[in-house]
C-alpha cells in the first residue's frame, strides 16, 4: 500500500534529479515522497523532475508534499508570481493534471508530457 | 440511532482505510456506470473528507467511518459519518491560489476539493454525536 519511488539522473543543462513514483499519492503515502525528496535535498539535488507517469491517484496530501519540495529547493525568493526553475512534473493522468489545474499549481510549476521536453527546459 | 440506515461500507478509521474507501468508490461507480471524470472527482471528494474524519475527526483515538454511495438518476450522491469529535469547517478558508506558493498556507485544500468538486456538500452534526456528510455530483452517470 505503499508508494515506489525510484531516483534517477539525468543531464540536462544542469545536474536533474529524476524521481519516478509509482502508487497512490494520499494522506498515508505522502511523507515518503517529502522524505525521498528532502533526502535527495541533502545530498547535493538541486534540480527535480517528478515523473507523475505512475501515478493514479494524488489527492490534496500529494500537493502539501510538491508544496513543501517547492519550498526545499526554491531557496531564493523569485519576485512575483513565477514557475519553479527547480521543479518540474512530467506526465501526470488526466484526473491528476485535472486537480493540478484546480489547485492553482500550473502557476507555479511547468508540466510536461515529453521527458526529453522536460530535461531540455531544465 | 436505532432507525439508522446501515452503510455498504464501514472501516477503521486510519490513513490505510483510505485506500480501501477508494476501492469502494471505484467498485460502486463501475456497478452504477459512472463516467471517468465524474468518477475521477468522487474519488477525490471522499478521499479528502475521510482524510479530515482520520486525521482531524478522531486525531488519536479509534473510530469507525462509513460510507454509502448511490445512483440518484443521473447523479450520485454520496453520505459519510463518523463518530469523531464535531468538526465545524465554516472556518476553514480556501487556499490563496494567486500567492506566490512559497507564501501559501499549508492545508485547506480538502473541503476547498470538496466544495469545487461536487455540486453540493453539506456537512451536519450528527444526533448523538458525531459528523455527517452528503456529498451529490450531477450528471455523473452517462446513460
Amino acid at each position: 500500500m505503499g508508494l515506489d519511488i525510484m531516483v534517477g539522473h539525468a543531464k540536462g543543462n544542469v545536474p536533474i534529479t529524476v524521481l519516478r513514483i509509482e502508487g497512490d499519492i494520499d494522506a498515508a503515502t505522502h511523507k515518503t515522497l517529502q522524505d525521498k525528496a528532502a533526502e535527495q535535498v541533502e545530498t547535493g539535488a538541486t534540480h527535480i523532475l517528478l515523473d507523475l507517469g505512475g501515478v493514479n491517484y494524488m489527492g490534496s496530501a500529494g500537493f502539501r508534499a510538491i508544496h513543501a519540495i517547492t519550498n526545499m529547493l526554491n531557496k531564493e525568493a523569485a519576485p512575483g508570481l513565477s514557475k519553479s526553475p527547480y521543479l518540474k512534473l512530467l506526465g501526470p493522468t488526466d484526473a491528476v493534471a485535472r486537480v493540478i489545474k484546480t489547485l492553482g499549481f500550473d502557476v507555479y510549476l511547468d508540466i510536461y508530457q515529453d521527458r526529453d521536453e522536460a530535461i531540455a527546459s531544465y | 440511532m436505532g432507525d439508522e440506515q446501515a452503510f455498504d461500507l464501514s472501516v477503521k478509521a486510519n490513513l490505510e482505510c483510505l485506500k480501501k474507501v477508494r476501492q469502494y468508490i471505484s467498485q460502486t461507480a463501475t456497478r452504477l456506470g459512472v463516467n471517468n471524470e465524474a468518477l475521477g472527482d468522487l474519488l477525490l471528494v471522499v478521499d479528502e473528507a475521510v482524510t479530515n474524519v482520520v486525521i482531524h475527526g478522531y486525531g488519536d483515538d479509534e473510530g469507525q467511518v462509513e460510507v454509502q454511495m448511490q445512483a440518484d438518476g443521473d447523479a450520485v450522491s454520496i453520505q459519510i459519518r463518523d463518530r469523531a469529535e464535531t468538526f465545524d469547517n465554516s472556518h476553514v478558508n480556501a487556499p490563496q491560489l494567486d500567492t506566490e506558493l512559497k507564501d501559501r498556507p499549508f492545508g485547506g485544500m480538502g473541503i476547498f476539493l470538496i466544495r469545487k468538486m461536487t455540486d453540493e456538500a453539506e456537512f451536519m452534526a450528527r444526533p448523538g454525536g458525531g459528523n455527517e456528510i452528503h456529498l451529490l455530483k450531477r450528471d455523473a452517470i452517462t446513460r
